[in-house]
Parts: C-alpha cells; sequence; structure tokens
C-alpha cells in the first residue's frame, strides 16, 4: 500500500537540471582549504548539505536525488565546468565506482564510530602530515553525512500536519535520522536507513553501479532482534526494503536504470548456508518493485534450501528475470586462486552486473572486454595463402593462435594498466568513499592510494566463446578431418563475406557447435577459458592486483560483432558474436540440457570475475509441478561446475514483440505438452492460444 | 543389430512423464486421428519440414542403432537421477518397433533410468510382451470408447486397444489413461461416462485429461497439408473441469496442459 502510493508519487518527474556538481561546486568557492583533500571534503560536505532534502509523503525511508535537480543560470554552468575542470572525479574507468561498501562495519558501529576510529588513526599518525590530513577530510565528509541526516530530520519534524503527510511515519523518520547522528543503528529502521543514506550520497557523488551487497547479512543482526521483540514482522520489513529499492529508480529521471547489485544467500564466513528470512523478505521486495535498478543476486550453495530456491524462481517465473542465479562453490574457489583470505572470499558479493567483488576491501571495479576474435582474423586476413596451406594440423593452428593471443593479452593489459588507476592517486582523492573500505581509516589513506586492504583488479570480458569455438570447430572439422576445404579458401570466404562462397558457408556451418555437448567443439570452450585466463594471469595490475577474466558482456557482442568481417564458424560480417558465456544463439540445438552439459565443461574457477549464461523458459515452466523440474536442471548445473545461470520466463510481452519482429526470435522456444516449438514459426492464432495461455498464468 | 526409426529427440521434456525426461519420438503409426499435433511422426518415412516464418529446415526420421540412441539419451543421466526422471519413448506409435523400444528399454533400466512408453495401445499383445518388462511406465492414449468412432475416425480397434489396457493393469503395471479432449469428437457427458464404464472395467487408476490445441498446426503447414483442426480453439475450462468431475468418482485424474 505506501509501496503504491510511492510509486504513484514518484511518476511526477522533478523539474529543472540534474546537477549535483553545482553544490559541489559552491563548496569548492568556498573552501578555505589549503590541501587538495580539504577542498575536495568541502565540495562533498556542501553536496551532502547544502541542497534542500526531499521527503515523499510514503517515504519509510528517506534520501532521494530529486535535491540534485535545479534551474542552471549560465553563470552557474560556467562554475560548474571550471571545478569540474580543476578538480576532476574519477569515473569507471580510473576505479571511480563498481563498489561494494563496507556496510558490515558501518552498520555495526554507525557514523560515530567510524569518527571515533579515525580520531584513533589520528593519534597513530600524528607525526605523518599527509595521513592526517586526509583523516580529517574524511571525517570531514562524515560530519556532513550528520549534517544531512540532521536536515532530514528537521524537514521531516517541518512536515507534521501538513496535509498528505502521515505523522506517524514523519516521526519515525525524524527520530531515524536523529538517532543515526549520535549511535549505530539500533533497529532494522535505523540500519536501513543509514545504508540508504549513504548510499544516496554515493550516487550524488556521481558514482554508478555502487552495490548494495549482502544486505541479508549485515542488516540481519538488527532484523532477527526486531522481529523477536515484535518490534516488526517481515511483511514490514518487505515493505521497508521495498520502498528503498524503489528509489534506486529514481535515477530514471536522468534518463537510465542504475544498476545496484543486491546479493542474497550464499555462505558465511565460515562457510555455513545463510540463508535467512531477511533473504527472502529481499527477494520479496525485489519482485514488488518489479523494475529494473536493483539488480538481484542470489548465491546458490548445494545446501541451499530447496524452497528457497524454488522462491527464487518464483520470482524469475513473474517475468522479471531476477536473481540472477550464481554457483557458490566456483565463485569462492575462483576467488581463492586469487590468494585473499577465505573469510573475506566468503563474504563476497557482486558490483554492477555479476562481477564478483571482495566486500569493503578492494578498490572500485575496473574492466574492458578482449576480443579473441580478431586475432584469429588476423591470422586468416594477414597471411597469403601458401602459408595458410602450409599449416599441416590444427595443433599448428592452434599454436600459431596462442602466440597471437599472447601478444594481444600483453597489449590489452598495457593499455588498461595505462588508463585506470594511476592516475594523480594524490589528486583524485575520494574521502568519503574511503570511510567505507577496509584498512583506509586506519592508513590515513585514500582507497585509490594504498588504503584498501587488497589491491585493485582488472576484469577482461573475454568475447564470444561461443563464435570463436564453432569457428576453430569449423576449421578443424573441414581442414584438418575432411580435408574438404581448404584453410585458404576459408579465407577468400571471410574476406568476400561468403559472396559467391555460400557452399563453403554450408560446409562451414555444419562443423559441430558449441552448446550440443559435443567434445569435438567444446573442447575448444574448455580450452578458451583455461588459456585466455592463464595468459591473464601473467599480469598485475598497477598496484599488484590480478587480473581476472570474465565470459560477460552485456550486449556489447553485438556491437563488437558490427565492426568484425565474416568468421569461420559461417557469420556473416557484422552479425552479433555470441553472447557472454553461451553458445552462439541458434547453434545450440539439442536442447536445454544439453546446451548447459557444454556450458559447464569449461574451469570457470579460472573466472574470477563471473560469467553469464542466458536461459529463456516460457512462463509455463514454472507453474507449480514444473518448477521443481527447473529447479533440479540447475542443481546438476551448478554440481557439474556452472558458475551462473539467467533464466528469463518469456514474458506476455516478449511473446508479443516475437510476433511483430519475428527476426528477432528465431530461437524462442515455447514448451508445450508433447512438444516444443520455435515460436516464431507457429501460426497467428497459435500464437493468440499461446499468449491467452500465458496470460492465465501471470 | 536392432536399429529404431526415430522422428526426434526432445531433451527436458516436461510434460511426458515424471521429473526431468529425454523423450525419443519413434517414427510410424498406425492409427490417424485427425487432431494429431505430431503429424511428422505418422508416416514411417524421412520427411523435411520447412517453418514458415523462419523458412528453418528440420527432418525428421533418422535410422539410429541403438547402441547410438541409448549413448545419446544417457548424457542426461545426471538430470534423470537427480530429479527422479528418465527417458519416454512416445510416436508416433512406438509398439509398432517393440524389440527397438524393448532392448533400449532394458538397457536404460540396467543403469537405473526410469523408463515411460507412450502408446496408443492398438498393437498385438505380443508387442507389449515384448516391453512390458522393462518399462516402468505406460502411458496409455484412449481415444474413445465408441467402437464405430475408433474405427472410422481413429482407424484404430477399440476392443484391441481396452483389451490390451486390461492385461496391461492386470500384469501389475504402472499404467496412466490418456484421454485427449477433442471438441466435437469426445467432448460431450455422455462420451466420457461411456469411456469411465470401459476404463473402470480394465482396473486402472489414474487419467490425465489432455485438453486439445492447436499447437501442432504449423507442422501441418510446414508439410504442405490442411490442418482440420486449424480454425479449433481450445476447450473452455469449465467443460474441461465438468469432464474431470467424472473421472473424479474412482480414478487419480490430472489434467495436463
Amino acid at each position: 500500500m505506501i509501496l503504491d502510493g510511492l510509486k504513484e508519487e514518484m511518476k511526477n518527474a522533478p523539474s529543472g537540471e540534474y546537477c549535483p556538481d553545482l553544490f559541489r561546486a559552491q563548496g569548492y568557492a568556498s573552501s578555505n582549504g589549503t590541501t587538495v583533500s580539504q577542498i575536495r571534503a568541502d565540495g562533498i560536505a556542501a553536496l551532502f548539505t547544502a541542497p534542500k532534502p526531499y521527503i515523499y509523503k510514503n517515504d519509510l525511508t528517506v534520501g532521494s536525488i530529486r535535491p540534485y535537480f535545479t534551474e542552471l543560470s549560465e553563470e552557474d554552468r560556467k562554475t560548474v565546468c571550471l571545478y569540474e575542470e580543476k578538480y576532476p572525479e574519477r569515473d569507471f574507468e580510473k576505479n571511480g565506482d563498481h563498489f561494494a561498501p563496507d556496510y558490515f562495519t558501518a552498520v555495526r558501529i554507525g557514523i560515530p564510530g567510524l569518527i571515533e576510529r579515525i580520531g584513533r588513526s589520528e593519534e597513530k599518525h600524528k607525526n605523518d602530515e599527509s595521513a592526517l590530513d586526509f583523516l580529517s577530510s574524511m571525517k570531514k565528509t562524515l560530519y556532513a553525512l550528520i549534517g544531512k541526516l540532521e536536515a532530514y530530520a528537521a524537514a521531516a519534524d517541518g512536515l507534521i500536519g501538513k496535509e498528505g503527510y502521515d505523522d506517524g511515519r514523519l516521526r519515525t523518520v525524524r527520530d531515524n535520522c536523529r538517532a543515526l547522528t549520535v549511535s549505530a543503528p539500533r533497529n532494522f529502521e535505523e540500519g536501513l536507513q543509514l545504508v540508504w543514506m549513504i548510499h544516496s550520497c554515493f550516487v550524488s557523488e556521481g558514482r554508478y553501479a555502487m552495490a548494495l551487497g549482502r544486505i541479508d547479512r549485515y542488516l540481519y543482526p538488527l532484523f532477527e532482534r526486531d522481529i523477536e521483540s515484535g518490534r516488526i514482522d517481515e511483511e514490514y520489513a518487505t515493505e521497508l526494503l521495498a520502498g528503498v529499492f524503489l528509489k534506486i529508480c529514481e535515477n530514471r529521471y536522468r534518463g537510465f536504470d542504475d544498476v545496484v547489485n543486491i546479493c542474497i544467500g550464499g555462505v558465511d564466513e565460515d562457510g555455513k548456508c545463510s540463508v535467512n528470512k531477511l533473504s527472502l523478505c529481499v527477494l520479496h521486495a525485489v519482485r514488488d518493485v518489479n523494475l529494473p535498478g536493483p539488480n538481484l543476486s542470489a548465491r546458490i550453495t548445494a545446501d541451499t534450501p530447496d524452497g528457497f530456491l524454488d522462491e527464487c524462481l518464483r520470482v524469475i517465473g513473474t517475468g522479471l528475470g531476477y536473481p540472477a542465479l550464481m554457483n557458490d562453490e566456483v565463485n569462492i574457489a575462483a576467488l581463492l586462486r586469487k590468494g585473499y583470505d577465505l573469510r573475506d572470499v566468503r563474504n563476497y558479493c557482486m558490483v554492477g552486473c555479476i562481477e564478483n567483488f571482495i566486500t569493503g576491501k578492494q578498490p572500485p571495479w575496473v574492466d574492458g572486454r578482449f576480443d579473441p576474435i580478431c586475432y584469429l582474423e588476423e591470422i586468416l586476413l594477414e597471411s597469403d595463402a601458401d602459408f595458410l596451406d602450409g599449416i599441416r594440423s590444427m595443433d599448428e593452428f592452434m599454436e600459431l593462435y596462442e602466440r597471437k593471443l599472447a601478444r594481444g593479452v600483453s597489449e590489452y593489459v598495457r593499455s588498461a594498466n595505462r588508463r585506470s588507476f594511476v592516475h594523480d592517486p594524490g589528486d583524485r582523492t575520494s574521502p568519503f568513499l574511503s570511510c567505507f573500505c577496509e584498512l583506509c581509516i586506519e592508513r590515513g589513506r585514500d582507497i585509490n592510494d594504498g588504503g584498501a586492504l587488497y589491491p585493485s583488479v582488472h576484469g577482461a570480458a573475454l568475447m564470444g566463446i561461443g563464435t570463436v569455438s564453432d569457428s576453430l570447430s569449423a576449421i578443424e572439422k573441414t581442414v584438418f578431418v575432411d580435408g574438404s576445404v581448404k584453410l585458404s579458401e576459408i579465407a577468400e570466404g571471410i574476406k568476400r563475406n561468403f559472396e559467391g562462397k555460400e557452399k563453403l558457408r554450408e560446409t562451414l556451418r555444419s562443423a559441430p557447435k558449441y552448446g550440443n555437448n559435443d567434445d569435438f567443439v567444446d573442447k575448444y570452450a574448455v580450452w578458451y577459458a583455461g588459456t585466455l585466463s592463464d595468459m591473464f594471469d601473467r599480469y598485475r595490475t598497477n598496484d599488484g592486483g590480478a587480473f581476472y577474466t570474465a565470459m560477460a558482456a552485456n550486449t556489447s557482442n553485438i556491437e563488437a560483432g558490427m565492426s568484425l568481417q565474416a568468421t569461420p564458424d559461417g557469420r556473416l560480417a557484422g552479425q552479433p558474436l555470441s553472447d557472454a558465456a553461451s553458445p552462439t544463439y541458434g547453434c545450440d540445438v539439442r536442447g536445454v540440457t544439453s546446451t548447459l552439459l557444454s556450458v559447464s565443461k569449461p574451469d570457470y574457477t579460472r573466472c574470477a570475475c563471473g560469467t553469464v549464461v542466458n536461459q529463456k523458459f516460457s512462463p509455463s515452466a514454472f507453474e507449480d509441478g514444473k518448477r521443481e523440474k527447473l529447479l533440479k536442471l540447475i542443481r546438476v548445473y551448478f554440481a557439474r561446475g556452472g558458475q551462473e545461470i539467467q533464466i528469463n520466463s518469456t514474458s506476455r510481452e516478449v511473446l508479443e514483440d516475437a510476433m511483430v519482429n519475428p527476426d528477432r526470435y528465431q530461437s524462442l522456444v515455447v514448451r508445450v505438452s508433447g512438444f516444443s516449438a520455435i515460436y516464431v514459426t507457429l501460426s497467428r492464432d497459435v500464437q493468440e492460444d499461446i499468449l491467452s495461455r500465458t496470460q492465465q498464468q501471470l | 543389430m536392432t536399429v529404431l526409426n526415430v522422428s526426434s529427440i526432445q531433451r527436458f521434456s516436461t510434460g511426458d512423464g515424471p521429473g526431468i525426461r529425454t523423450t525419443v519420438f519413434l517414427k510410424g503409426c498406425n492409427l490417424r486421428c485427425p487432431w494429431c499435433h505430431n503429424p511428422e511422426s505418422i508416416s514411417k518415412k524421412t520427411e523435411t519440414l520447412i517453418y514458415p516464418g523462419t523458412h528453418r529446415a528440420v527432418t525428421y526420421g533418422k535410422t539410429m542403432s541403438l547402441e547410438e540412441l541409448f549413448d545419446d539419451v544417457i548424457e542426461d543421466i545426471d538430470f534423470y537421477r537427480e530429479s527422479g526422471g528418465g527417458v519416454t519413448v512416445s510416436g508416433g506409435e512406438p509398439l509398432l518397433q517393440p524389440v527397438g523400444v524393448g532392448e533400449l528399454a532394458r538397457r536404460l533400466r540396467s543403469v537405473g533410468i526410469s523408463t515411460l512408453v507412450d502408446t496408443a495401445g492398438c498393437v498385438p499383445w505380443e508387442n507389449f510382451l515384448c516391453v512390458a518388462d522393462h518399462v516402468d511406465t505406460f502411458y496409455y492414449d484412449v481415444k474413445t470408447a465408441d467402437g464405430a468412432l475408433y474405427e472410422n475416425v481413429v482407424r484404430g480397434d477399440k476392443a484391441l486397444v481396452f483389451g490390451n489396457l486390461g492385461r496391461l493393469v492386470e500384469a501389475g503395471k504402472d499404467v496412466a489413461v490418456r484421454i485427449p479432449l477433442i471438441p466435437g469428437f469426445n467432448m460431450s457427458g455422455a462420451d466420457h461416462e461411456k469411456i469411465y464404464g470401459e476404463l473402470k472395467k480394465t482396473g486402472a487408476r489414474r487419467v490425465d485429461l489432455l485438453p486439445f490445441h492447436r499447437l501442432g498446426s504449423s507442422k501441418y503447414e510446414a508439410m504442405g497439408l490442411t490442418y482440420g483442426y486449424k480454425d479449433t480453439p481450445p476447450p473452455e475450462e469449465a467443460k474441461i473441469e465438468k469432464i474431470k468431475k467424472i473421472y473424479e468418482d474412482g480414478f487419480i485424474v490430472r489434467i495436463e496442459k
């Protein structure tokens, strides 16, 4: 009810322009600071405290981006530009966002506790001028956070008695905000309020994809106490969470969805399954919000109760597609390879889409895309026919390809290290962010300047495992097994985009394809994940962290494909590459079990960043009685070492769209009794029958 | 060498028995149900269907050795074990290839995989004897209790169908009777009262009702045929429920969608 009210209120977009930097610039302008950190802290303080608070009538937890919408004069614009140039911020490429803050500590000791820690550190570093300088700027930002809470408390108080507001709620908001200025959160409501206010501050700083992380862990002690004492019930907790998650979607006023990863389930620091009642509240809150923005991940272990996994599937089956399901065993093994402490590893969460992250203990995430296909094309397009046809075996070809890849990886790393992290660590400080990363306070150093417990990491998203595997399979089969085609002919076909070479293309396309549980081609996927991860393992980031590999790249497989020529698998120039860790769309034709048997062959404990495997099912697969089969499917896939699966229940909207744009849905399978069918091959009235079924089930 | 004429193999089949199953559709059928949703499995001959919309060509009909077929379905053993699933042999009429089906089922059971045969029952009893020892569950289609309809519409033999069913139940096999609910053919209360009466005599315990759907019509189009049920909408919920009530007295009834 309150959620519905909030949804309604949020429909009114704020007027003006989103410009938090205007407030920050005012802080810079009036700063008396003598060091960059101090001036930056003054900017942040103004950013947090200058705008007038905004409280929704249905707010249970306050903190909004609305106050940052404002009318800008020409003068204002100039000021903003001036200071943006003078004090540039870190962006994604420079370790600026995609971070999971240490909310565990924040919730346990509160803002006063953090300030106290800074005090102790100042004592320890009393002869270290630069540490003292940074600590005092950190402290200033925390006092600004207190100022922001005070302002919200005052605003709530001022609204009491005003029409349309609920006085009881306003008093709660006021008291919660006030309490947080002087103590650690004492109950679930205050805990959530603290976390949300901190998160809102990060957003106002311009940070994107800041994770809420393991909210069912760090808020659990408060939740459990409140439930036991009867202070709150699960329904109310769910409503509180939903109100917060809904406000993630305020970013739509700025024209995009934020990607705030929320992680539930998984093992605790001692390795025990940690699913609890709060995990379910989070799950249901995300379901109730029913919008992209809160990006929910569920860590699944072999001993995660079936009941919890089933509940995840129910939520997925609503058509929302969340949560993404993560194999805890694989992710933990993958991160352990990178040398982190076991307890820290077990407390990992995700940032952004699926990137594994050691919660609050390493600098913000950075990644890039590595495209192995261009090196394959380099061999084929830049060698003459005699050279190509002189290659006597697949092994010889692979040796050549590996040499090219090794060079490619080395170039990639050099360029990545040039871009990220090295940018003026002393200048581009983040005093507020550093308060929420382990050891920054103790060391008196910035998160990107040696403050964090662990060094920064870089995720290299490997593109097109399906396209590469299928291409290598086609080369091996046609050139080296059947001997029906010469390598130079394939090169020629690619150059001509198979024009006039249709028969060659057909021959290449009929070679075994990844995703059909056929070792002939699947061995290349195994090779791909292992070999490329080995290559990246040889390198370190500027501060000594690891290069992770990933097979997950959002939709950049489409973009990457556009600039590439045809490939030996028969793909035409400009067509998309295979998506993430999935087989090439439409090439896995034997059914989902075969797809998953193939996809679970590579050793994903080598891919510390994570992978994405997308699967679509019709809504009927989520019905009672059938959902259990889906659950077992996932259990087997994970037991065999699959790392991730995200399932889409094909929603009514998708089916409708498929009727209008059949070309985009060539592989969309609807599963019905008796047989399955490619949806777009069905006649119109049959599609309508399925649609009407779908509607019944939703 | 025993070979089977396989129409297609469908993995993660969720409508063909308990757990995660692989369904092997065999090619060739001796009935001619005009509403059939698997028309590509009727003829014994290999057929290539080109689906309108995608121009995707799919070939049905492939001679597979027992070895080949066994190796193919055994790939999903982990899924069967975890889910209590197994292999379903359907068709077409699987019991027109009883030796191969029996041998496949025997080999599957010898490695602990459960087997299910989906038959229309209109075959000599000897064909059942070839497979019965190796099959855990039979899905047994009954289309009508009207002998003339069986003969004239379906081209089957009512006495043979009900006779075999009785013997199968008597032999202690797990049997689920499957009744398609076809508009204009067997949707009246009287139709089902009659089937009910006949079923009672066989001793069968389980009845699954399968409401008509026209999801197979694109296959007819792809085969260059006209589907007589193209314009027939699926039956209404209320009618299905009414029929269900009839069987609830004495049978465990399920509606399979």
